[in-house]
């Protein structure tokens, strides 16, 4: 016993008493204080939607973007938007991360003798500016300054157009886009006599022939002509509009084709010529007119079709049904890509795909002229070339460049660094640094399309509003804003009389108002176009078509289209993630694998299997591939995706000066291109070469996602012939599916009883017939739900966080891709939920298969009996810069490391849905009143999301449709996800 | 062992005890190290996340499940030659039971701290229990992973209260024999047996109980360890050949690592006349008949594959041909070829070819673990998923450790415990004869 004292013990308990107080703080305490004035519009807890336009390209999609708490986390796109009709495309969704982009400059920079940036303040770089504006102008020398931006239309170029033309430069304003479809614009001139490039109704169409025009990808306007496209492609009992695609790879386009007829790049022209010898040949379209008749006869006699088929080894036969079919058509629609990049002759090509156009009334139906596309007035080539040889000759003085990166995306042998080094002020008003960019004297960054006022317009007819989603980030300015102050500051404030570019976008709308509607207040007009996202002409279901008005055009002879003596075909494509290169500093667009190859971080050549072989070239060997104008290195990947001699790389990756994602990935295949103009159409010239591939010896590890090119017989992605279907319909054929219900329970089979549910069985319907593979959908989920992109060393690790993923499986016997969107199936008789040991994933009362994450302590054994495979763990804690943690959704946790995720069924969205319902005093949601993320942005509609306990929601009537089935159903899991067979109709005359 | 006396035995057994050599003490230093090793790889592992091992999607068990069920695999044939030979009366064992209860026990240990390895979130590993709470939350009985908890914590407990049982005696010898502190600390282990004919009697009641309460442990317990893999829908888990299969595979990976410590203990304690070379020979036999039925198993489960087909035959395809094809051969190899060579007197008398030939069983058990354990979520049901797995050094570094820990704690045994039995070697023994008369 210890002796202790009344003195003693109070004495203790009085130290004791004070260390505990001194340390006592064990958490720092927290407050809440609650806003005492509000901001307007914030109810924290509640998003607030505004409405804006997508500006990652120029289809300028109308987006809504959610606001959190003033933060922006999610767009998604504007149901109101004749463009995006509610969806977004991959590139889209991701445009939170050119706003939140880490490696965005966070105030003005200023070059230093070494070569760095320092930073300075706004007043420093601006009054730089005005300094040798002045300086300049008052030299009388106004026309050495040149604005070079992206495409931008209405209110912000006009305000350019005009400070430059203060500034003494009518011509200095020049819209620079790599791509600016030189070859389309000219075909069209040729063939229709219209200056540009039109708008395409492939929902009006009920034939479609493209010539490598990726209109599901990139090719000018891929959300609006995906929708089309899944209305163009409906499934019906009676048939199906067939889609051709030719094409010297089987690009994601082509891989939707119902045929694809592969050509060396270059010889897609020959395949319309084949056609139209045998429209004409055959008397397929007596209504054409004698004159026409005529023209195109001539214009096609250089070839005939022994030729063609001698040349591109195309069956005649197939040539015939394809034009027999064509002709057979009501509304056939020929599209061709008319890019230069993508193969030589892309002129021919687009002029023989209006040729094909041409021959039919109804396929100029489905060619609306009046809606001409923003990209007609990109600057072409030949303005480029010219802009770059007077900087190389001293003749620019001021270089100003917005959003535009020609150091990168221009062929290297055009040597526009060195141009841009012969400058002697270049100002970058651009965001983040780019390779252009590096080149810049003075940065005054401006602010993201998010953050900005503005106007788009992508065609006639259509003008969406741009507004800020939210407060500025950095400390940047409005690049209108920036123009008005050094415009006022160098030329005077009459020239430039607007407060900032807000008032000069009011300006301009209020004459907008004026024609459109006089007759209400400006005011209301405003609001409700800032409301709505912009105005535009509803309730026109027609299109203006387009005459052919033909001019005299001569195809190469057989002996002037001369292939490569030596040497594979090329071909370079722009990707359905990056574009032109302008989203590879993305982190969630290096990280979802491309559709076809499955491959993340990294570019690639793909080349066909056989040729591999014989060269001995493995996945992943680093080749040194030379074209006659340059040489790259590149990883090679074995696949199917191009035909024997031809090999292809996409557009994106290989850059230099792109930040922290992009950088230092191979490859860039701009690095292969001439930097020679073709005359004819001002774009780049692409001559047929050939490049010799050579093993380096050297081997890169590809980070891609697919453990095996083909199903192994194993029926997960299931497909069923088109005759099939129609019996299958006519029978009244009930699919084989277990019903994730009690009605699908078997004492015979099941051990457990079946769940019982209570108000709601959430189940999705998987449309594989609609499916296009652009992965819009895995962005969204990456999005809404927190999910960690965890770079490419963790990535060939093969551990992925994606939650739904687009499978790739090819076909065994044919070049064809198969996808399969995965997700967690949420069975009704799930392996996962009986060898947790500690209830972590839990089947709910309405029929989801919970995650919880605070029970979950990884012992991972769920995912061991998962078949799908959909469970995700946290192998780390993994992290994201700072800025991008600002995009986190805060209705779902962010997971630590140790604990397993996996598709929620986005819980958050039915919790808030259910939420809504209740407050306003219902006692169930209704089918379609909410959706999931992927659902919510699919453009050709894939999954639909509801409940099964509903006899009417489009769930229960989608489920009893013919070709539903279940992926790996015969292992009794009784899955919630009911997938639809993709239907095959090979082309039939 | 026929010609030794009472006290040549005791005398015998407890002399290697207590000094230790400069020898000794190095290679317990190095299986120290091994430990701290292996404690600083897990530790990092804690602080970093699962992701510094090679577990990946779909391969989420790696080599931490290939030790546990390795090590929980090893534990059971020490308990079939103490309790379950013991109820047998098979006298060759008599020998050798301390030292193989020692080894189980080591082993149960060792293996116990592989499901805490592999958790994510180790610190919240107590929610298996069946404890109460607040939040009224049981853990899932209806999971093989907390049969699992039941199962090694009973056997760790009746392994450990009965190698215990069977200790007081010797400790009481070592305790005699001993003097000073030494004498205090045996004293207390021994809990003052004095040799009593009640304390007898009650000796071998409860060493007899704790037999039986440990034999059915033998085929449970790894039965269960094989329903973490049983009970899953992975083709090439999911077979109902799994319980025996993995129990015949225990006692023929630990009759292996039986001879791989004894021997040197034998030769280096010089026990050459307690622990026969009967005895090791029995044992040779007896790896030759689980040999045998783990041929018999590999067989049923490739036939029934190939029956199966789709799915399933793919898979065993795989395991034969594919990326672990190495690791399957030479399982095949070690775990069926190689216990044939004891069928040759020479070789299963011979402690030199007794002891390489345990060695490599134990290998070609260890490789069967790993090609179930990661060749079958390598080629499972959906070929997009189809990926291979590989340890990392942090996982070779755990490994190690375990290794250490296992072979540290048995050194300790060896030097600081009585390795033989006494008290059952004694009943052996002849019975003392009379004072003989010159």
């Amino acid at each position: 016993m210890v002796d202790l004292g009344r003195r003693d013990f109070l004495r203790i308990l009085g130290m004791a008493g004070a260390a505990t107080a001194a340390t006592g703080c064990s958490e720092p305490t927290r407050k809440l204080i609650p806003y005492i004035i509000p901001p307007e519009d914030i109810i924290p807890g509640e998003a607030n939607w505004y409405a804006t336009t997508c500006r990652e390209c120029p289809a300028g999609c109308g987006l809504l973007a959610k606001n959190r708490d003033g933060r922006v986390i999610k767009v998604e796109g504007n149901p109101l938007h004749p463009v995006s009709g509610g969806k977004l495309c991959a590139r889209g969704q991701a445009s939170l991360h050119g706003l939140y982009n880490p490696d965005r400059f966070t105030g003005p920079l200023k070059r230093n003798e070494r070569g760095g940036f320092d930073p300075v303040s706004w007043d420093a770089g601006e009054r730089l500016l005005v300094q040798r504006l002045k300086e300049i102008v008052a030299g009388g020398r106004g026309e050495r300054i040149v604005f070079v931006s992206e495409l931008v239309t209405g209110s912000m170029k006009d305000l350019i157009d005009l400070w430059v033309k203060e500034m003494g430069n009518p011509a200095g304003h020049i819209l620079y886009e790599p791509f600016a479809y030189e070859p389309l614009r000219k075909a069209n001139e040729i063939v229709f006599g219209y200056d540009g490039i039109p708008a395409y109704r492939i929902d009006q169409a009920d034939f479609i022939i493209s010539f490598g025009a990726g209109f599901l990808e990139t090719w000018l306007s891929n959300i609006e002509y995906a929708r089309q496209y899944a209305a163009f492609h409906t499934l019906s009992a009676s048939g199906r509009n067939p889609f051709v695609y030719v094409g010297p790879r089987l690009s994601m386009t082509g891989n939707n084709a119902d045929l694809w007829i592969p050509v060396a790049p270059g010889e897609e022209y020959l395949i319309g010529l084949g056609m139209l010898r045998v429209i004409l040949d055959e008397n397929l379209c007596a209504n054409m007119p004698g004159e026409t008749k005529n023209k195109l006869g001539a214009m096609a006699s250089p070839w005939t079709l022994e030729a063609i088929t001698a040349r591109t080894g195309v069956d005649p036969d197939l040539i015939h049904q394809v034009a027999r079919r064509f002709a057979g058509a009501k509304r056939p629609l020929a599209l061709a890509e008319g890019l230069s990049l993508s193969g030589p002759h892309a002129t021919e090509t687009a002029v023989a795909a209006n040729l094909l156009c041409a021959v039919h009334p109804g396929s100029q139906a489905a060619i609306d002229s009046a809606g001409r596309s923003a990209y007609s007035d990109v600057a072409r080539a030949d303005t480029i070339k010219e802009l770059t040889e007077k900087m190389k000759r001293g003749e620019i003085e001021l270089l100003l460049i917005h959003e535009a990166n020609p150091a990168f995306s221009l062929p290297l042998s055009w040597d526009f660094r060195k141009s841009l080094e012969s400058v002697p002020l270049v100002v970058s008003f651009s965001s983040a640094i780019d390779e252009t960019g590096a080149f810049a004297h003075l940065v005054l960054p401006t602010h993201t399309p998010l953050e900005s006022w503005g106007d788009y317009s992508p065609r006639a007819g259509v003008t969406g509003l741009m507004q800020p989603v939210m407060g500025t980030l950095f400390d940047t300015k409005h690049l209108g804003d920036v123009l008005i102050g050094s415009g006022k500051a160098a030329r005077g404030g009459e020239r430039f009389p607007w407060k900032d570019f807000h008032e000069v976008l009011q300006s301009s709308w209020t004459r907008r108002q004026q024609t459109m509607a006089p007759d209400i207040p400006f005011e209301a007009f405003w609001e409700k176009a800032v409301e709505t996202g912009g105005v535009w002409e509803t309730g026109i279901a027609g299109t203006a078509g387009i005459p052919v008005r033909l001019s005299p055009f001569a195809f190469p002879t057989p002996n002037e289209d001369v292939r490569p003596e030596t040497g594979l075909h090329f071909t370079t494509y722009p990707s359905v993630l990056f574009f032109d290169g302008r989203q590879a500093n993305r982190m969630w667009l290096q990280e979802i694998p491309d559709p076809l190859t499955m491959i993340t971080w990294d570019g690639w050549v793909e080349i066909h299997q056989e040729t591999a072989e014989k060269l001995g070239i493995r996945r992943g060997d680093m080749l040194l591939i030379k074209s006659p104008y340059g040489r790259l290195e590149a990883p090679a990947i074995p696949i199917p995706t191009v035909p024997a001699g031809t090999v292809a790389m996409p557009m994106g990756q290989g850059h230099t000066n792109f930040g922290r994602y992009a950088n230092e990935r191979p490859a860039n295949p701009m690095l292969l291109f001439s930097s020679d103009l073709d005359p004819a159409t001002g774009g780049i010239l692409r001559p047929a070469f050939g490049v010799t591939l050579e093993k380096t010896g050297k081997t890169m590890s590809l980070a891609h996602v697919d453990g095996s090119f083909s199903q192994h017989g194993r029926g997960l992605m299931r497909v069923m012939a088109f005759d099939d279907y129609g019996k299958a319909i006519a029978s009244k054929l009930e699919p084989e599916i277990d019903y994730p219900m009690p009605e699908g329970f078997d004492p015979e089979k099941d051990f457990y009883p079946a769940h019982s549910h209570k108000d709601y069985r959430w189940v999705m319907i998987v449309d594989l017939d609609r499916c296009i593979g652009c992965s819009a959908c895995v962005v969204a989920c990456y999005a809404e739900n927190n999910v960690a992109v965890v770079g490419k060393e963790q990535m060939v690790k093969g551990r992925e966080m994606s939650w739904l993923r687009i499978q790739r499986y090819f076909d065994d016997d044919k070049p064809i891709a198969r996808w399969l969107p995965m997700l967690c199936q949420h069975c009704d008789c799930a392996p996962c939920e009986s060898v947790c040991p500690v209830y972590a994933p839990h089947h709910s009362k309405e029929g989801l298969n919970n995650q919880v994450y605070n029970r979950c302590f990884g012992t991972r054994f769920c995912l061991q009996n998962d078949p799908y495979k959909v469970r995700r763990f946290n192998w780390f804690t993994f992290t994201r810069p700072k800025t991008l943690e600002w995009q986190l959704n805060p209705d779902v946790t962010v997971r630590g490391k140790g604990v397993m995720e996996k598709c929620s069924f986005c819980i958050q969205r039915i919790i808030e849905a259910k939420s809504k319902a209740r407050n306003e005093g219902r006692k169930l949601v209704e089918d379609g009143e909410f959706t999931t993320a992927c659902a919510q942005t699919c453009p050709a509609n894939v999954f639909t999301f509801g409940n099964l306990l509903d006899p009417n929601s489009r769930a229960s009537r989608l489920i009893q449709d013919p070709r539903a089935y279940q992926v790996l159903g015969n292992l009794n899991t009784k899955p919630a996800v009911i997938y639809l067979k993709r239907v095959t109709k090979p082309l039939e005359v | 062992m026929n010609e030794m006396s009472y006290n040549e035995v005791t005398r015998a057994i407890i002399r290697p005890m207590g000094s230790a050599g400069t020898f000794y003490k190095c290679v317990v230093a190095f299986w120290f190290l091994g430990i701290v090793v292996g404690g600083s790889c897990w530790g990092y592992q804690i602080s970093q996340g699962l992701g510094v091992a090679g577990v990946k999607n779909p391969i989420a068990w790696g080599t931490y499940l290939i030790n546990f069920v390795f090590w929980v695999g090893i534990a059971h044939s020490g308990t079939l030659i103490s309790a379950i030979l013991y109820l047998f009366r098979a006298k060759w064992r008599t020998a050798i039971s301390r030292a193989a209860e020692a080894m189980t026990i080591f082993a149960v240990m060792t293996a116990g701290l592989f499901p805490l390895i592999h958790l994510g979130r180790v610190w919240l590993v107590y929610w298996i229990l069946p404890y109460p709470n607040q939040r009224n939350l049981w853990p899932d009985f209806q999971s093989p992973l907390v049969f699992d908890v039941i199962a090694i914590s009973t056997y760790l407990t009746v392994s450990t209260l009965f190698w215990y049982t069977g200790l007081i005696p010797d400790l009481a010898a070592v305790r005699d024999q001993s003097t000073g502190w030494r004498r205090k600390i045996y004293g207390i282990l021994s809990l003052n047996w004095m040799g009593a004919h009640y304390q007898w009697h009650h000796y071998g009641s409860a060493y007899l109980f704790f037999a039986a309460l440990a034999t059915p442990l033998v085929i449970s317990v790894h039965s269960v360890v094989s329903w973490d893999f049983a009970l899953s829908i992975m083709p090439g888990w999911h077979s109902t050949i799994f319980a025996p299969y993995f129990v015949a595979g225990a006692i023929h990976s630990g009759l292996a690592m039986v001879l791989v410590l004894l021997i040197p203990l034998r030769t280096l304690y010089r026990f050459e006349n307690i622990i026969s070379m009967n005895t090791l020979e029995n044992i040779a036999k007896t790896i030759i008949f689980t040999g045998f039925i783990m041929s018999y198993s590999y067989g049923t489960e490739h036939f029934i594959a190939w029956y199966s087909g789709g799915v399933e035959q793919d898979s065993f395809m795989w395991r034969m041909t594919g990326h672990y094809a190495w690791e399957f051969w030479v399982m095949l190899f070690c775990n069926s070829i190689v216990p044939l060579f004891y069928f040759f007197k020479k070789l299963r008398t011979n402690v030199y070819s007794l002891f390489v030939i345990g060695l490599l069983v134990d290998i070609g058990m260890w490789y069967e673990r790993f090609v179930i354990i990661a060749g079958a979520p390598a080629h499972a049901h959906d070929p997009f998923m189809w990926r291979v797995y590989s340890p990392t050094i942090i996982e070779y570094g755990i490994m190690f450790g375990s290794f250490s820990l296992f072979f540290f704690l048995f050194f300790l045994f060896a030097k600081y415990l009585p390795a033989v039995s006494i008290a059952e070697v004694k009943e052996e023994a002849p019975r003392p004869l009379r004072r003989r008369t010159a």
